[in-house]
């Protein structure tokens, strides 16, 4: 019956087609769930634009501070001017309490910026969102994929301990120490951006070295 | 797999952003718990409780460790308290009805405060003025009884089923107005009449901990007898049930009373006090063999000499006989409770181990004068039938015009009232019909203290603090309204706030605490009032566990030896059957229906949920050709109601038993629509002495519509497996 035969070739075909389909939806969803968390692999991307252009060098940093085209910035007494060299854990409070480092609130920037540098326009940002009680959204950097629990906390007590020196072979000593491991020399960076990979592989690996559990469910739950 | 590939599905824009929030609370740490301590409001109980707070929500309710009453422990409407926080049914704004069109719009809360102070100030009559409000205690009864007075008016408290009888009874018998501490724990045999007191009665979340001493602590179990005339919650759990006719429960405590007395066990004594020294034949109508006595309790005589001496056995002492509920929800409720009451005298164990503690009263001066104690003195059904005309009635946090029956008609009262100002979180009955409706915190955004009635025996304040910041900008505390309301009548003044710029409540307590802290005793003592206070905040609460009562036991006063006067009203003959309303473990008397997990939260009996059922005996199911599901139409004097039939044997052949609270026609989306009002069908029958409603003496008749539907209830859907050996219920056979 040639009729039926037509029938069942156009069902076949349909149903390869519909799997094709299905298939090619598939690989697409995995590409993009790849090549997207987290964020930018293999570092090409860069640092995301900020509503307020927030200098690590100046808060954190301890170097000479540069101006646009590189000149050292002087102050009235011609001497160069350093980086404040906060702690990271002055602004990140929660990094070894909790899961998140934590994003300082707004009032923890007027502590010092209703006095300190209220003339300049990154500042006045600040002190409007403070004085309208809004809160200010940052853009992330880092950021896992959701079937990720990653917590600050039990890494910052690991590498704080003791005998378990970081991977630059240093003996961290305080919370803040730790930091520079997994997002790199922040201190230096005007504008944060991710340093690591933070695949699947980069945190496997790192549990290897240090003997950590690398069960599915210690990340996965 | 999923995790995976659900990753390439696109991330919300939000998702990419983190927020710095503007403020810094000190203890706020992303991701980290703090607990708090506060009160429970969701019953009159009052349980003291933790919650747990992350980054400024509150997300679950503890029961506070520390706390003299509940000790930890919680019940299910505590645990509810965060879905009333967040329920999306709360009315956020004040609102105003227009008096032509009917229906409300927002107001300013300026406006709003304007519109009462002007009825208030331009009333001719002031006794015209009515505040209608829960029982009140501690510092909220003493800012509302000043509110009252100031403005020349009236209060009174609501209760669906008011314990208006017990009341009484505890202040015949003993002479005190404080409800004792029965210390159960401690207790050999428990005698309880109608005192559901595992669920619902008085102190629930503290009884039940101490049952569990009671039965499985490091000492001779307990045993315990109820007497009830309904299969309930704490009969299921007694060692042993005695079914009694509604009514006859003061005359079955009255024929145990006779057997005592005659055998020659109990206080002698307090024996010729309790007779006017006429001896156990003053007692004679009530003999335990008599054809009426068995008729009236529908117990044999020799059930009621075995419970007589084993309550008296010096080997069970300490024994303790408690009663409520439906024994004094009767028309002779007064006589059941005391004769009830005064089985304690003649075994003497008031102020002992395993008896009861009279408790002392509040622990300021303040707080314990006469008009503030009244405050938490549910008003009588009579009281509310005696409602005339009103010029301002203001009606704060509860809802009679769903909880009284039709006899009442509080619905008319409050047309008829000329302004009727409601306190209220939603939209209910008694909203519904007011005029000006401003919205209140809940209480876990609110301060206020507490007395427990009945308290842990000695002086005990509970503190209660907001936990969370009002979750919607437009609720205000009842306690700073009406110390705003009263601001020109000299409401702060009498307060002792003179020397505070627009006091608030918080300050009120703050005055009240600061008394205490002075006089240095108790559970915090401190250095400095703001010490003291913090550590008030942090226990929940100041108590002294050695400032007790200092009263002795009065002196028994003779029973009335005359046979009750017991009325039934409704139809009689074949298929009537005596209502036993009760009040729904989770949902109390409807109060909490708007609360779905407490409408989820099976009965503890039947394993019923979202629904009003009807209890029916088996065997007359059977006869009468009743199966479960069938819609059963409840015809009483009062009116009709029809309800699914929940039949199951335990059910006495000559009661039909129906929980009280659903029913509502508004109250929120999880309330409205669902079960029938129990309430709605009462008799307008009253206790001869106390006037207080007689909400077990209805009788109504039976029809079977013949629909049908499936009763939605938890038991036999979820599969039983035995864990061990042996038939997964035991049968006993009943003696």
């Amino acid at each position: 019956m040639p009729i039926k035969r037509i029938a069942i070739l156009m069902v076949v075909a349909g149903g390869m087609g519909l799997g094709g389909i299905l298939t090619l939806l598939l690989v697409l969803f995995i590409g993009r769930a790849w090549w997207t968390t987290p964020f930018e692999v293999a570092g090409f991307g860069g640092a995301p634009e900020q509503p307020i252009d927030f200098p690590h060098t100046v808060h954190a940093g301890t170097d000479v501070l540069v101006d646009l085209d590189d000149n050292p910035k002087l102050d009235d007494n011609g001497d160069e001017v350093h980086g404040l060299g906060l702690n990271c854990t002055f602004c990140h409070r929660n990094v070894d309490k909790g899961a998140t480092a934590s994003i300082p609130p707004v009032e923890q920037c007027v502590f010092c910026h209703k006095t300190v540098g209220t003339d300049l326009p990154e500042v006045m940002k600040l002190i409007a969102a403070w004085d309208n009680k809004e809160p200010v959204a940052w853009e992330r950097v880092h950021r896992l994929p959701d079937s990720v629990r990653f917590v600050h906390e039990p890494h910052i007590r690991f590498f704080t301990k003791t005998g378990n020196l970081l991977p630059s072979g240093q003996q961290a000593t305080i919370a803040a120490n730790v930091c520079s491991t997994c997002h790199g020399d922040v201190a230096a960076m005007a504008e944060v951006k991710q340093v690591r990979s933070l695949k699947m592989g980069d945190c496997v690996d790192c549990h290897r070295d240090y003997s950590a559990p690398t069960d599915c469910t210690t990340c996965h739950y | 797999m999923g995790a995976v590939v659900f990753n390439g599905c696109l991330i919300a824009d939000e998702e990419l952003q983190v927020e710095s929030p503007v403020d810094l609370p000190e203890d706020l740490v992303t991701g980290i718990d703090n607990w708090y301590a506060t009160l429970c409001r969701q019953d009159q109980e009052g349980c003291g409780i933790i919650v747990r707070v992350v980054e400024g929500r509150a997300k679950k309710v503890e029961g506070n460790p520390d706390y003299p009453i509940n000790q930890g422990k919680h019940n299910v409407r505590s645990e509810a308290g965060v879905q009333a926080l967040y329920h999306p049914d709360r009315i956020t704004e004040p609102l105003f009805r227009d008096s032509t069109s009917g229906t409300f719009s927002p107001i300013s809360w300026e406006d709003a405060r304007k519109k009462v102070t002007d009825r208030l100030a331009g009333l001719e009559d002031k006794s015209k003025f009515l505040l209608v409000t829960q029982p009140l205690r501690g510092h909220l009864a003493l800012l509302s009884s000043e509110f009252v007075q100031s403005y020349g008016g009236k209060h009174m408290a609501f209760e669906a089923l008011e314990r208006v009888t017990l009341r009484h009874a505890i202040k015949d018998v003993f002479g005190q107005d404080q409800v004792p501490d029965f210390d159960i724990e401690n207790s050999r045999y428990l005698l309880s009449f109608g005192a559901d007191f595992l669920s619902t009665w008085l102190s629930p979340v503290k009884y039940a901990g101490a049952y569990g001493e009671f039965r499985q602590g490091n000492r001779k179990r307990g045993v315990h007898v109820q007497v009830d005339s309904r299969f309930s919650m704490t009969a299921a759990s007694a060692d042993e049930w005695v079914p009694v006719k509604p009514g006859g429960e003061g005359i079955l405590a009255m024929s145990i009373i006779y057997v005592i007395i005659m055998d020659g066990l109990g206080d002698s004594g307090v024996a010729n006090l309790l007779t006017g020294g006429k001896g156990f034949q003053a007692l004679d109508a009530f003999r335990p063999d008599s054809a009426e006595v068995r008729d009236a309790t529908g117990v044999q005589a020799d059930r009621i000499i075995e419970m007589a001496h084993a309550f008296a056995d010096p080997n069970n002492q300490p024994s303790l006989a408690i009663g409520g509920g439906s024994a004094g929800a009767q028309t002779s409720g007064l006589f059941n409770l005391r004769a009830i009451y005064s089985l304690n005298l003649l075994v003497n164990n008031v102020n002992k181990a395993g008896g009861l503690f009279f408790n002392p009263p509040p622990p300021l001066e303040d707080l314990a004068k006469p008009e503030v104690l009244d405050m938490g003195v549910p008003a009588s059904f009579q009281d509310w039938k005696d409602v005339g005309q009103l010029g301002v009635l203001m009606v704060r946090g509860v809802n009679p015009v769903h909880g009284l029956p039709a006899g009442a008609n509080f619905g008319g009262v409050m047309d008829r009232a000329d302004f009727v100002v409601a306190f209220s979180s939603f939209m209910d009955e008694t909203a519904e019909k007011a005029n000006l409706i401003l919205p209140e915190h809940i209480y876990l955004e609110d301060w206020g203290d507490d007395v427990p009635d009945p308290g842990p025996r000695y002086e005990t304040l509970g503190l209660q603090q907001p936990v969370v910041r009002p979750f919607h900008a437009g609720t205000r505390g009842f306690g700073d309204e009406l110390l705003l309301l009263g601001k020109d009548q000299g409401l702060h003044d009498r307060l002792g706030l003179e020397g505070i710029d627009n006091p608030t409540y918080e300050d009120l307590l703050k005055n009240g605490a600061e008394k205490l802290w002075m006089e240095d005793r108790g559970s915090v003592r401190a250095a400095t009032f703001d010490g003291f206070w913090n550590g008030m905040l942090q226990r929940g609460g100041w108590w002294d566990t050695e400032a007790r009562s200092q009263a002795a036991a009065a002196d028994a006063v003779a029973l009335d030896t005359n046979w009750p006067d017991v009325r039934i009203e409704g139809p009689t003959g074949d298929n009537t059957y005596n209502l036993i309303p009760f009040l729904s473990n989770s949902l109390a008397d409807g109060s909490l229906a708007h609360l779905p997990w407490l409408q989820a939260a099976p009965d503890p009996v039947t394993s019923v949920v979202w629904h009003t059922w009807v209890e029916i005996n088996s065997k007359t199911a059977d006869e009468k050709g009743i199966r479960e599901g069938d819609m059963i139409e409840i015809t009483s004097p009062s009116g009709t109601v029809v309800a699914p039939a929940y039949v199951h044997p335990a059910v006495p052949p000559w009661t039909v038993s129906m929980p009280i609270g659903q029913g509502h026609t508004a109250f929120g989306q999880y309330a409205e629509g669902v079960g029938v009002n129990t309430l709605s069908i009462l008799a307008p029958l009253t206790d001869g002495d106390t006037r207080a409603l007689a909400w077990a003496a209805t009788r109504v008749s039976l029809r079977n519509t013949g629909k049908r539907i499936d009763v939605p209830r938890f038991e036999g859907n979820v599969p039983a497996f035995e864990t061990e050996k042996g038939k997964i219920i035991k049968l006993a056979l009943p003696k």
